[in-house]
């Protein structure tokens, strides 16, 4: 290459730098700055668990009731019922129901048929009435003991976990007569709305294949991964670039905190860890512990909040009557847990939510506009969190709590036994060391007495 | 009352000893005062050239006493002593009952009040060891006169053995200390056949046991005296008497257990440690200790006894069977450790002491007093001149990484301990190769660790430790954060040095301690002595 050539290419070279720098500077300079301490926000959706079924003996929550009994034939006792029972390993077991049968539990706002429903399908529905408590969910519990808890954050619809997941990212169902099934669609997301602001965004998948859109995958499983990615329904997330490239795999995570690339909001789809059957249940507790832990491990945890929840009830008993807030919303309660510097410690917060509070936050936090009437309307979750106090340093959750050795007992019986034995020790070298002295000087006091005695007191 | 010596030796005792002073008639008056000046006045160089002894024994303690990190016990018995203070930081890592009595850690704890420091905590033990200089001096000039203790604890002051052990926070440091307060009181109860001093040395045993178990053994070297000794007629109320007062002494010891409900845990320990696989070769001590107290010393203590054996008395069978006992013992014993012979330390100063202050009182030296004071200060300098070295040598921090346990703190492990405490939240776990430095990394960094080396099997290990059955599971499940690589503990199990790397590939390792800056691979020579890495479940 002739000099010439090499000056000219320098040049280019130093004018692409330039101007690629040039280019991030503008861009960040038009990201929108958050309005709270949180600049990183991560949502992660899991799938068909109810409130009571996860958290309704936890203390302090609203929890199940006493005398619960649901009926296996509503308005007829003598079928007998079933009581809310604890599920253990051995009574390990998953439920199945889709829109319907949640309609049917609901009962229009009853509560009544939640082993009725599976029973009128020819299905045992006792199941239904099973709760986990700590022993089973013990880093879910440790959580809500070190965060918030939200004890009336409900689903968002009762169309189904499909549907929900599409309120997850657009404040509502999709478009057409289809509703949950629809697939195809043109809707704006949040996601939209972050692009066109600038604000940085990915979509972590769990096991993510690029190829497992609508069009390759089945949408009425809500296993598969267009369900549990609801942009995968949609040809721009599949087809732009620009967009596809923020849906990556769940690695991707680990590799952005580490290199300290986490983007201004982060959703987080699971896969074989949803947590839909008993099996996944304890997968499904160490995926989140990890993304937590390693949030913590990061240098993002102090301006970072971490929203989990469930994309619906999934045919578990839950005893509060969902408020009405349009034709099919809410659904039932489900789990959902805040973890952020911010949170303060061990709290039951009882406002009314459903995941367009996050979009709301989202939207309020980034000084974006609303998607729908939904998200209009709902209440943030930034009032879960408190920013006048300085953020809590991370502290990662242990699996199980650890039991400290009761110190009191144990410093006491030391010091009291300890100390006997060594007052008894220098007693006894105090005994042989000063007994002969004190034998001589009792000794040279006789003799000067006696002196004494002999020559008489002095004279004053 | 019975003295139980040969007429000539006698004659050196009254000479010699402090009883033979205060034998003499008392005087009164004026002449009172006088002859306290008078006496006063030949006391002022003994009592000045002991302060120069005591000095040099506590520099030799004292300096850089913090320059290194603890090692691995070092680390468990400060925890402790933390702990009994009442630490909120240590309690929960380092529990009160683990093994050993905790006489030491009790003494320890009354320093920690104020917080934990590497220079406090090791300058109990080195104040232990000064004091056991000092009392090798009050033995040395008890059994030989003033000249032949001095010169002893001289030795000791600069024995490469003691030193080192006295720098650190262990229990043998007590022990030895208490051990040498029993032999003291032996050699009081046979010179006058006294109860107190049998009591008292029943009550000195008691809290030799309460500073280390193991010390029982010494027991078995008094009983091997007192039974090859009969010139001193030991009475059977007497021993009845001495062994309640040790058993009383003792009894702190399980009675805390039971108090604090942990009665479990000792018998745990116990059966541990009768079962334990053996750690060093049968010749270790044979190796190691010579070396550490000095050939000299040896020399010197051997070759008194020889050259002075138509004087040895009930005297030098007492110093024998001191040692040999648990010499014997502990090489039978499969497991040994680099300090458990200290007790018998204090014991070769002194006859090694005895034979230099010796020399020179030959017939040959009887017109040549300087001559034989020449001699005198020529051997004793000679001899402590062959401590100094490698005393010196020791003493220097230094970066080396492979060395024998007991011998010093662990370079690197306080460094990244801290580095822990520093950067890494609460609540984060960590994965070792060995226990050794999971315990100075818990001590330093407030985090729990976790060894990889730890055996399943109960019979197999520490029952302090907690075993990873399944070390992938762990850090899976989001239980371990951190893996921790050392050259210390990969020099003695590359077998578990190269699973714990495996880990570390397997599970993302990214190494966060030191930062890497072009250092080169674990394990290669460049390599830092601690590196720690960040893992993740996949």
């Amino acid at each position: 290459m002739s000099g010439l050539c090499r000056r000219i290419s320098a040049i280019i070279g130093c004018i692409v730098i330039l101007l690629s720098t040039g280019a991030t500077g503008v861009e960040a300079a038009a990201t929108p700055a958050p309005s709270t301490p949180i600049q990183h926000f991560l949502f992660m959706m899991q799938g068909d668990r109810s409130f009571d079924n996860y958290f309704g003996v936890y203390p302090g929550a609203d929890g199940i009731p006493s005398g619960v009994c649901q009926e296996f034939v509503v308005g007829r006792p003598d079928s007998g019922c079933v009581q809310p029972f604890l599920i253990d390993q051995a009574s390990a077991a998953s439920v199945i129901a889709g829109p319907n049968l949640i309609n049917r539990q609901w009962n229009n706002g009853a509560m009544n048929r939640f082993v009725a429903a599976f029973h009128t399908q020819g299905r045992d529905g006792t199941v239904a009435m099973g709760h986990y408590d700590a022993d089973m969910l013990p880093f879910y519990w440790s959580v809500a003991q070190n965060y918030v808890l939200f004890d009336r954050f409900f689903a968002s619809t009762r169309l189904g976990e499909s549907a929900n997941r599409n309120y997850w990212v657009a404040a509502g169902p999709a478009p057409g007569p289809a509703g949950d099934q629809a697939a195809g669609f043109d809707q704006t997301t949040i996601f939209d709305r972050l692009q066109d602001a600038g604000v940085s965004w990915k979509f972590y998948v769990q096991d993510y294949q690029p190829d497992k859109n609508y069009r390759a995958a089945p949408i009425t499983d809500p296993t598969t991964q267009p369900v549990r990615v609801p942009l995968l329904k949609q040809d721009r997330f599949i087809d732009n670039p620009e967009l596809s490239s923020h849906i990556v795999d769940l690695d991707q995570y680990y590799t952005d905190l580490a290199a300290g690339t986490l983007p201004a909001v982060s959703y987080i789809a699971s896969s074989s860890a949803s947590e839909r059957s008993a099996r996944s249940l304890p997968t499904g507790q160490n995926l989140a512990r990890n993304l937590l832990t390693q949030l913590m491990l990061s240098r993002f945890w102090e301006s970072s909040a971490f929203l989990l929840s469930y994309d619906g009830s999934g045919g578990w008993f839950d005893h509060v009557a969902p408020p009405q807030v349009d034709e099919n919303g809410y659904g039932l309660r489900v789990p959902a847990l805040l973890v952020s510097p911010y949170a303060p410690q061990g709290v039951v917060n009882q406002t009314v939510l459903d995941s367009t509070s996050a979009l709301k936050f989202i939207e309020d936090n980034w000084s974006l506009p609303p998607l729908t009437a939904r998200d209009t309307a709902a209440t943030s979750i930034a009032g879960a969190l408190d920013f006048r106090t300085t953020p809590r340093a991370a502290r990662l959750l242990p699996v199980r709590p650890v039991e400290a050795e009761p110190l009191v007992g144990a410093t006491g019986a030391v010091y009291l036994t300890y100390g006997s034995a060594a007052g008894v020790i220098g007693l006894m070298l105090i005994l042989a060391a000063v007994l002969p002295w004190t034998r001589r000087g009792l000794t040279l006091l006789y003799r000067g007495r006696h002196r004494w005695d002999r020559i008489g007191a002095p004279s004053p | 009352m019975r003295s139980p010596t040969s007429p000539g030796q006698a004659q050196i005792d009254i000479r010699e000893s402090p009883a033979g002073r205060h034998a003499r008639p008392a005087t009164s008056g004026l002449s009172t005062g006088r002859a306290l000046l008078r006496r006063l006045s030949p006391l002022a160089v003994p009592v000045l050239s002991l302060a120069a002894v005591l000095g040099l024994a506590a520099f030799f303690r004292f300096w850089q006493l913090d320059a290194v990190g603890f090692n691995s016990d070092e680390a468990v018995y400060t925890g402790t002593a933390a702990s009994i203070a009442g630490d909120p930081a240590m309690v929960p890592i380092f529990p009160i009952f683990r093994a050993h009595p905790v006489l030491f850690q009790m003494l320890l704890s009354l320093f920690l009040g104020d917080g934990v420091s590497d220079w406090t905590a090791r300058a109990l033990p080195a104040a232990i060891g000064v004091a056991t200089v000092a009392l090798t001096y009050l033995l040395g000039r008890r059994l030989y006169g003033h000249r032949a203790g001095l010169i002893g604890a001289l030795i000791l002051a600069v024995m490469t053995y003691h030193v080192v052990v006295t720098r650190q926070v262990l229990l043998d440091g007590l022990m030895t200390l208490c051990a040498t307060g029993v032999l003291y009181c032996i050699v009081r109860y046979s010179e006058t056949i006294a109860l107190r001093w049998l009591l008292a040395a029943g009550a000195m045993m008691g809290a030799t046991i309460l500073s280390k178990e193991t010390s029982i053994v010494l027991a078995g070297g008094l009983y091997a005296y007192f039974a090859l000794t009969p010139a001193v007629r030991l009475k059977f109320r007497h021993l009845l008497l001495a062994g309640v007062t040790t058993i009383v002494v003792v009894l702190a010891f399980p009675l805390a257990l039971t108090l604090a409900g942990r009665a479990s845990t000792g018998q745990n320990y116990l059966l541990w440690q009768l079962f334990r696989r053996s750690n060093h070769p049968l010749d270790f001590y044979l190796a190691v200790v010579p070396a550490a107290v000095g050939y000299l010393v040896l020399a010197a203590a051997i070759g008194g006894l020889i050259w002075l054996r138509t004087e040895n008395t009930w005297r030098e069978r007492l110093l024998i069977c001191w040692m040999l006992v648990p010499v014997a013992f502990f090489t039978v014993w499969p497991v040994k450790g680099y300090q458990y012979l200290l007790p018998i330390a204090p014991v070769l100063a002194v006859l090694a002491g005895r034979m230099i202050s010796r020399l020179g009182t030959t017939p040959h030296f009887v017109n040549r007093p300087r001559r034989g004071s020449v001699t005198r200060i020529v051997a004793a300098a000679v001899v402590v001149a062959s401590l100094l070295v490698p005393t010196v040598q020791e003493i220097q921090p230094s970066g080396r990484t492979t060395f024998l346990a007991g011998t010093g703190g662990v370079p690197g492990g306080r460094e990244a301990g801290l580095w822990l405490r520093d950067n890494v939240p609460a609540g984060a776990q960590l994965l070792t190769i060995g226990p050794s430095m999971a315990n100075i990394l818990q001590f330093y960094g407030l985090h729990r660790s976790l060894a990889l080396s730890v055996s399943p099997n109960p019979q197999s290990r520490n029952p302090s430790y907690t075993p990873v059955t399944n070390p992938d599971l762990a850090v899976r499940s989001g239980q371990i954060q951190y893996l921790v690589w050392d050259t210390y503990t990969a020099a003695r199990t590359p077998f578990f040095a190269g699973k714990l790397t495996e880990l570390a590939d397997r599970y993302h390792g990214v190494q966060v301690f030191p930062k890497p800056s072009g250092i080169g691979a674990a394990g290669s020579e460049q390599s830092p002595a601690v590196v720690i890495y960040q893992v993740r479940a996949p």
